[in-house]
C-alpha cells in the first residue's frame, strides 16, 4: 500500500465563468503585468500553487484530460498564419509551465499527465512512489467554446493542487488528511471532475479508482 | 529528411520532414499512426500488457491532436473521436488488447523519459514485474505549423552542434519502446534524471544551470565509467551551445553526436527512438556521428563521424522541452 499525509489542499471553482472574469478575478495573485497572455487554466492552475508553492526538490504531479482547450480552439483556427504564441500555449502542460514561468520557480521532477476515469489513480500514483519527501498533485480542465459544443472539452473550469508529504516528513500538526492507495482487481474509475468536487467539499472517499488502483481518502 | 510543405496539401514554405515511407503530412481517417504503433507492438512487446503486474506508459506530445486540425478544416467529424489523448490512447489500449493499467505521461520532447522514469520507480517499489514503455509522436500540420510559427522550422536543413548563423531543425515520425524489467535483459538503467528550469517556455537559462542541474546527478552515478554522449541536438543554435558546454563540464572530453539530422526531431518519441539506435550503437561497436553537420561545431567534443565504442562502458541519452526541461539516463552493459 502506498499512503502520503495530505499537508495543503486548494482548489479553485471557476464553474462556467468566462476567462476574462477569472484573469480580473485573479490577478492579484500572480506578478504584475503577467497574466495578460495567460489561460485560465493557467490561472487557476497557477492560483492553487500560490498557496502551496512547489519547491525545487518537490516532485510536481500535473493532470488534465484536455488540457488548455481554449488556447487549443485558438490555436487551430489561427491557420494558416499559425499563431506562435498559441501553439506554445495549447501543449500540454503549458498551464503549470504558465504559472511557474512567471514566477521563475525551478522545479526538478515535473509529470504531466493526461487521460480518462483512471488518471486521477495514475497521478495519485506517481506522486506516491516519488522519492521526493513531498509530491504535489495538481490539475484542471478548462471549459472550451467550439469544442464543448462538440462534447470535446470540459463543461466547467476548474483546478486543485494537494500537497502530499511523507509520514516521518509531517508533524501531526501540519496534517489535514490522508491517501492510500492499493491495488484491487475491482473495476471502476474517477474522472477529473469527481476528484475536484471531493477536495473542494473536503469529502471522504473509498473505492475502486481505475487502472487496478483503489483509494481511500480521509480528512482530519 | 526530405523538404515537403510545411501545411501539406495546403502548401506553405517547404520545410525538412522525416515521414514515415510513403506517408503524408495530412491526417487521415484512421489515422495513420494506429497502424504503425499496433505492428511495432504486436512485432515488439507482445500481448498481455496494461494489467496490475505489467503496466503500460504511452507517452508522446501531440497523441492524434492533428486529427483536430483535420476536422477543422475538412470538417470531418470522425476526426474527432481520435484527437485527445485518452481517445487515442483507449483506440490504441483496444487494438493492442493491452487491459486497463495504462499511464499517459506528456511534457512535450522529454515524455519518453519520463516514462521510463516512472516505469522504473514501479518496479523498484516492487508494484510490477516488469513495465512497457511506448512512445509515438507523428506529424501532421498542427505541429509542422507550430515549429514553422515558431521560426525554428524554416527551411534550413537540421546541423546539430555546428557553429553556424543560423540555427534550423527538422522535424520526424517516431515511434519506440522498452520493457523494463528488474532483473533480466542486457542494459541497465543506471541512473534516471530530470530538470524543469521555467525560466521561458521556449528558451533556456543563459548561463546553462539547466542543463548542469540534470547532468549533475548522472555524472555521479556514471562512476568512474567511459562513456559517450548522445544530445538532444535539434539544430538550434543557443539551446546546442548551452546543452554541449554542460556536457563538456559535466563528462570532460567525453564524444557527443547528435542525430536529429537525420532522424528529424521526433518530438516526445525522440528519448526512446534515440535510445533504441543508442542500444543497437552498442551492440554493433560503432556509434553514428553527429548526421548533417559539419565543422566547426559548438565545442571540440561534438563527433561529426561514426566512432567504434567498444572501450566504452555506456552512454549518456539526454532530452530538453518546451520550458526548459531535461531529462537525461545512463545506459550501460547489465
Amino acid at each position: 500500500m502506498l499512503e502520503r499525509s495530505i499537508q495543503a489542499v486548494a482548489t479553485y471553482d471557476a464553474g462556467a465563468e468566462a476567462p476574462a472574469l477569472t484573469r480580473d478575478r485573479l490577478k492579484g495573485r500572480f506578478p504584475p503585468g503577467s497574466t495578460r497572455r495567460m489561460t485560465q487554466l493557467g490561472l487557476l492552475v497557477g492560483a492553487t500553487l500560490e498557496d502551496l508553492p512547489p519547491g525545487e526538490a518537490d516532485t510536481l504531479v500535473y493532470a488534465s484530460s484536455r488540457g488548455e482547450t481554449r488556447a487549443l480552439e485558438a490555436y487551430l483556427d489561427s491557420f494558416p498564419g499559425a499563431s506562435p504564441t498559441l501553439f506554445q500555449t495549447s501543449i500540454h502542460p503549458s498551464s503549470i509551465q504558465q504559472d511557474l514561468v512567471v514566477r521563475q520557480r525551478r522545479v526538478a521532477e515535473v509529470f504531466p499527465l493526461a487521460g480518462g476515469d483512471a488518471l486521477v489513480a495514475q497521478a495519485l500514483a506517481v506522486a506516491l512512489v516519488a522519492p521526493a519527501a513531498r509530491s504535489l498533485v495538481c490539475g484542471g480542465e478548462e471549459r472550451g467554446t467550439w469544442l464543448h459544443d462538440l462534447g470535446l472539452s470540459s463543461d466547467r473550469s476548474f483546478a486543485f493542487a494537494l500537497a502530499l508529504v511523507r509520514a516521518d516528513a509531517a508533524g501531526p500538526a501540519a496534517v489535514i488528511g490522508r491517501v492510500r492507495l492499493e491495488r484491487t482487481a475491482e473495476g471502476g474509475g474517477l474522472g477529473l471532475g469527481a476528484w475536484f468536487d471531493l477536495l473542494h467539499g473536503r469529502q471522504k472517499f473509498a473505492g475502486a479508482v481505475g487502472a487496478g488502483w483503489r483509494l481511500d481518502l480521509s480528512w482530519c | 529528411m526530405r523538404p515537403k510543405p510545411v501545411l501539406g496539401r495546403a502548401g506553405g514554405d517547404a520545410v525538412p520532414l522525416a515521414l514515415l515511407p510513403g506517408q503524408e503530412l495530412d491526417e487521415v481517417f484512421p489515422p495513420r499512426w494506429l497502424a504503425e504503433v499496433t505492428r511495432l507492438v504486436a512485432e515488439g512487446p507482445g500481448g498481455g500488457w496494461g494489467e496490475s503486474r505489467r503496466p503500460v506508459f504511452v507517452t508522446g506530445s501531440n497523441f492524434g491532436v492533428g486529427g483536430m486540425y483535420a476536422y477543422r478544416k475538412e470538417g470531418v467529424v470522425e476526426h474527432l473521436g481520435w484527437a485527445n489523448p485518452g481517445a487515442c490512447v483507449e483506440h490504441l489500449r483496444i487494438a493492442c488488447g493491452w487491459g486497463p493499467d495504462v499511464t499517459i505521461c506528456s511534457h512535450a520532447c522529454v515524455s519518453a523519459h519520463l516514462g521510463l522514469l516512472q516505469a522504473a520507480r514501479m518496479l523498484e517499489a516492487g508494484l510490477a514485474d516488469e513495465a512497457l514503455v511506448l512512445s509515438f509522436d507523428f506529424l501532421s500540420p498542427f505541429v509542422t505549423g507550430g515549429f514553422h510559427a515558431l521560426k525554428i522550422l524554416n527551411g534550413g536543413m537540421p546541423a546539430p552542434f555546428a557553429e553556424r548563423d543560423t540555427g534550423a531543425i527538422g522535424l520526424g515520425d517516431g515511434a519506440g519502446y522498452a520493457v523494463l524489467s528488474p532483473d533480466r535483459g542486457d542494459w541497465v538503467l543506471l541512473a534516471q534524471s530530470l530538470h524543469n528550469e521555467m525560466h521561458h517556455v521556449t528558451g533556456n537559462r543563459p548561463d546553462g544551470s539547466g542543463f548542469d542541474a540534470c547532468l549533475a546527478p548522472l555524472a555521479a552515478a556514471a562512476g568512474g565509467r567511459r562513456l559517450w554522449l548522445k544530445g538532444h541536438g535539434t539544430g538550434t543554435l543557443e539551446a546546442g551551445r548551452l546543452e554541449a558546454g554542460a556536457f563538456g563540464r559535466a563528462f570532460p572530453g567525453a564524444p557527443l553526436v547528435g542525430w536529429k539530422g537525420s532522424l528529424g526531431h521526433t518530438l516526445g518519441s525522440c528519448g526512446l527512438v534515440e535510445l533504441a539506435i543508442a542500444i543497437e550503437a552498442l551492440r554493433e561497436g560503432r556509434t553514428p556521428g553527429t548526421v548533417g553537420s559539419a565543422g566547426p561545431t559548438v565545442t571540440e567534443s561534438v563527433r561529426l563521424e561514426a566512432f567504434a565504442n567498444g572501450d566504452f562502458d555506456g552512454v549518456v541519452c539526454a532530452s530538453n522541452a518546451f520550458g526548459g526541461a531535461h531529462a537525461g539516463l545512463v545506459l550501460g552493459h547489465a
